[in-house]
């Protein structure tokens, strides 16, 4: 089975994240922030462990801040990104991502300028439940009943005692010096989400009853990750009270919780996230197109195109509560003003999106068909059936495809304009006469040279250098024609569910594909049996115990215990 | 009565002008006379073609036979011009540039603030531009007064004033064209370089913002051999259209015909012979804005663009674009819009001479009689149009037949 084929990853870097909460860790202490040394208190309490460390995503933060402070507190500034594993997903990467120094400026810039707008005159009254008693000093009272609260939603969990001490403290130290109880305030909460309690996730276990000896996420850990998993962002303020109440340690509280989250609107924000890292969209960030070449291609049409792949995907998984299959044969997508001359199709709405059919018959069916995929896995000036077939081998199915050797010689793919080799499909048949670069070739290429209808920028074209282009193609053995026959041929697959079951199972814990493996066989049977509906597969993942389970040692201790992250209830 | 220009057999006319190849517009182009192409696309299932106009100027024929005495003076050239020639010669030497500049400019403006491009009127006794001289021109016959009258519509001599025709250099008789008589040696529409004036290169740019943008839908269109009933509507559009990084537009953009003003939406009758359109004479109303940042509108100010007895004459081209001509009879007025509007600037800086292009226009005018004098008000002019194709929206509640 494809389990054991391909789902083979890293072991889980706890070392990594060990040296990293200490790495940050100067941050958060008292002594980084100017203040007195904290009390040593209370950073090995035994029954909860830190065992992951997952570094937030700028959606995530984004939403974050969006979601406890409101949509109009802007969050300005540049997130240094999170790498991804290869072969893997950037949620993978999250639990290994360090903060650079220079990443964490950027994270202080950010902080100080949310924290100064959440406490400025237009704000403050939202947030500051009492009035000080003169608001040119510290007002410990005041600041501890607008500071804890906080402190909940951006740890995502109660503050601890000390740190409650610490964030009144160093709201009041600084009230003095600026003559202003809301500069405390503001800068208080700077530090706040500066803290690798904020930036980071921070997973805690407990002893889990049902299996003596080992672990399981605690309850505020799972509304944690319920609230990214399903939202991509923090958990609200029910969550929290469920984390409070224990219900999400009891099964049947927590698939209730977790059922009316994947029916919930905010779901889609969840899946938008999913998919864009199981799709590689950090790709359109750098997509860049010859002008000349294409002239369709605009920065317009780049915007417009992981958007597009977003719609289609879900309208028809949550809009129509489409079979996931489907996706890669439906004739249904989405259009703007910017995508219909790339599409040469009429866009009847001057601004914004407006759905569109493709007619029966054509060739662009399925997410394959649109110009999101095409151009992504294409050349700057040419398009490329081995990128194509790579991606769909590896995103869609989980299939890793080697790198090519270093000294491989593409004189060969790049000269597009030899009389001799017009088409794609007959310079790669040159190329692959090399038996070192066959190999590899034979795996995607057969697959990717049935797109090869679609340019570099996703545009038809039904010959190349004024050669007919052959769109034949094979996968597995199946042949077949077009990117509707490959959306057919990927739709009977079972490579394809298993796929996207693995990486939801992924996605929820921030595991490897090979630790997973394990679970997708019967994850996907599920999958099947749902229909292979999205919310079912996700509401599934979400309930399943192997979800909480902690199949790892806690963190280094040692390495967390000069963090507040050590200094848990 | 009217002159009908000489004929000329057009290989005859091609050998004559043959410097004109250089030049922006070759003869090669499409246009009126053009043979229909040999290979037609297909007309779409629901008859319905869709175009934005991506060309739109005045053509000009470059060459020397057209303007023989150089381009009109201007201002400060006409200045010099009526002093004697001791006086002339004192104020071309370079020293006394600074005084031959103040005093011509001082003659542009009159009592009260007033300018000879924003009150034209109150310049008399300008001198008449110089007009082209070339019997060639590009344009539609309007007035039907060709052997072989092909440019739609029927003979109206009775609307027209006296006046002399032109022959395209394809060889098409009767061209009515008498705003390119009067302007056609203007620095503006001849340029300096002999390639293209200001007015190319302007209207390219305001063509190009979207200020502008027009667009064109067939319907019903059974054949594009022969179909003698298809509506053309002909319609400004809000929409600024895609170009590639030379500026080219991208054939199937979409558009929407806006029905809010100022945008105009014109509803035509064409009939297709042989792979060419053509529209009966019909009033065409269009948006057009000169310049930005103009004294009573920041972005420029807006007028129209006024085709009296208007009517079209495209050629479906095998890549699916249309080219060919709008004409019509434009009021004397609109032809020195844009200087006027431009004011005292367009005097002393472009050196532009409103008061002699606007008595030229009307001594020269061929359309638009005045029931009330008898006198003609307005002259025969032609665009040059290419338009690609695209789909076009039209507007859902059309509250008038044309607007």
């Amino acid at each position: 089975m494809i389990a054991s084929r391909t789902f083979r990853a890293a072991t889980l870097a706890l070392a990594t994240c060990g040296s990293l909460a200490a790495g940050v860790a100067a941050v958060d202490t008292p002594g980084g922030a100017g203040a007195p040394a904290p009390s040593a208190q209370a950073a090995t309490a035994p029954q909860f462990q830190i065992v992951a460390m997952r570094r937030v995503s700028e959606a995530q933060y984004r939403n974050s801040i969006a979601d406890i402070f409101g949509p109009d507190v802007r969050v300005a500034g540049r997130f240094e990104p999170v790498v991804r594993p290869v072969h893997e997903l950037i949620a993978s990467g999250a639990r290994e991502a360090s903060i650079s120094p220079a990443g964490l400026e950027q994270f202080d810039a950010m902080a100080r300028g949310v924290a100064a707008q959440v406490f400025d005159e237009a704000h403050r009254s939202q947030f500051a439940g009492c009035q000080p008693a003169d608001a040119t000093k510290a007002d410990t009272d005041c600041a501890a009943k607008v500071l804890a609260p906080l402190g909940r939603l951006l740890f995502r969990r109660p503050l601890t005692g000390a740190e409650r001490l610490f964030y009144v403290k160093l709201a009041g130290d600084a009230a003095g010096p600026t003559g202003s109880y809301y500069k405390g305030l503001e800068l208080s909460l700077s530090a706040m989400l500066d803290s690798p309690n904020f930036l980071y996730v921070v997973e805690t276990a407990e002893p889990d009853p049902a299996s003596p000896g080992g672990l399981r996420l605690d309850n505020y850990t799972r509304a944690t990750r319920l609230g990214m998993m399903l939202w991509n962002s923090t958990p609200n303020e029910a969550l929290l009270q469920a984390a409070e109440q224990g219900k999400l340690t009891d099964d049947a509280a927590l698939a209730v919780i977790a059922g009316k989250m994947v029916n919930s609107p905010r779901f889609e924000q969840g899946l938008r996230a999913f998919f864009a890292d199981m799709l590689l969209f950090e790709k359109f960030d750098e997509l860049a197109k010859d002008p000349v070449i294409y002239p369709y291609f605009n920065q317009d049409v780049a915007k417009a195109l992981p958007e597009q792949t977003l719609r289609t995907i879900t309208a028809h998984l949550l809009g129509r509560g489409g079979d996931y299959r489907a996706l890669f044969t439906t004739p249904n997508t989405f259009m703007t003003r910017a995508l219909g001359p790339l599409y040469q199709v009429p866009v009847h709405k001057s601004a914004g999106w407006e759905p569109y059919q493709f007619a029966a018959g054509d060739d662009r069916a399925g997410l394959l068909g649109q110009a999101g995929f095409l151009s992504i896995y294409s050349h700057s000036g040419r398009s490329s059936p081995t990128l194509r077939g790579r991606a769909i081998r590896e995103l869609l199915m989980c299939q890793p495809v080697p790198n090519p050797p270093g000294n491989v010689n593409f004189t060969a793919v790049q000269d597009v304009h030899n009389k001799a080799t017009p088409t794609a499909r007959s310079r790669l048949s040159a190329h692959s006469a090399d038996e070192v670069c066959a190999g590899c070739h034979k795996i995607t290429d057969p697959v990717g040279l049935s797109l090869e209808r679609f340019d570099g920028i996703g545009a038809f074209r039904a010959a190349e250098n004024d050669a007919a282009i052959d769109s034949s193609g094979i996968l597995d053995g199946l042949h077949f024609e077009g990117a509707a026959g490959l959306g057919k041929t990927l739709a009977s697959s079972p490579d394809t569910t298993q796929c996207v079951s693995s990486r939801a199972l992924q996605y929820a814990t921030g595991l490897g594909s090979e630790d997973v493996s394990p679970w997708v066989e019967a994850l996907d049977k599920q999958f099947a049996a749902s229909g292979y509906g999205i919310r079912a597969l996700f509401l599934k993942v979400a309930t399943m115990p192997e979800t909480w389970q902690v199949k790892a040692a806690p963190l280094d201790q040692g390495a967390t215990k000069i963090s507040y992250a050590g200094q848990r209830r | 009565m009217i002159r009908a220009a000489a004929t000329t057999v057009a290989l005859a006319a091609l050998l004559a002008i043959g410097p004109m190849t250089g030049g922006r517009q070759p003869l090669a182009s499409p246009a009126q006379g053009e043979a229909a192409p040999a290979k037609l696309p297909a007309p779409p299932a629901n008859g319905e073609m869709g175009f934005v106009v991506s060309y739109f100027i005045q053509p000009v024929i470059q060459g020397p036979d057209a303007c023989p005495q150089g381009t009109s003076p201007k201002l400060r050239d006409a200045y010099l011009a009526k002093q004697t020639p001791e006086e002339h010669a004192r104020l071309a030497l370079k020293e006394n540039e600074a005084e031959l500049t103040r005093r011509w400019q001082t003659d542009s403006f009159g009592p009260g603030g007033t300018n000879i491009c924003s009150q034209p009127d109150l310049f008399p006794d300008r001198p008449e531009l110089r007009l082209v001289q070339s019997k060639f021109s590009w344009g539609l016959d309007l007035d039907g007064d060709s052997p072989n009258h092909t440019s739609g519509g029927h003979a109206n001599k009775a609307d027209s004033c006296e006046h002399d025709s032109f022959q395209t250099p394809t060889g098409d008789q009767g061209i009515d064209n008498q705003e390119y008589r009067v302007m056609g040696c203007t620095l503006e529409w001849r340029g300096v370089d002999g390639v293209a004036g200001d007015q190319e290169i302007g209207m390219r740019q305001f063509h190009a913002s979207g200020e502008w943008t027009q667009v064109i839908l067939l319907r019903g269109v059974n054949s594009l051999v022969r179909d003698d009933n298809v509506e053309v509507i002909y319609a400004n559009t809000p929409d600024r259209p895609a170009a590639d990084s030379a500026g080219k537009f991208l054939p199937g953009s979409s558009f929407s015909v806006s029905d809010r003003a100022p945008r105009n939406r014109n509803v035509l009758h064409g009939r297709i012979a042989g792979g060419v359109l053509t529209t009966d004479p019909q009033d065409i109303l269009l948006t057009q804005t000169w310049g930005q940042g103009g004294a009573r509108d920041i972005r420029g100010n807006r007028s129209k663009y006024d085709f009296r007895k208007g009517r079209m004459r495209l050629t479906f081209q095998p890549d699916g674009s249309l080219t060919g001509m709008l004409g019509g009879y434009r009021p004397v007025f609109d032809v020195i819009q844009s200087p006027a509007i431009g004011g005292a600037g367009s005097a002393v800086v472009a050196g532009i001479d409103c008061a002699a292009e606007l008595s030229t226009l009307r001594k020269y005018a061929d359309g638009i009689r005045d029931p009330r004098t008898g006198k003609c008000t307005g002259v025969s002019s032609a665009i040059r149009i290419q338009a690609v194709p695209a789909f076009v929206n039209d507007v859902t509640n059309v509250r008038t037949a044309a607007r």
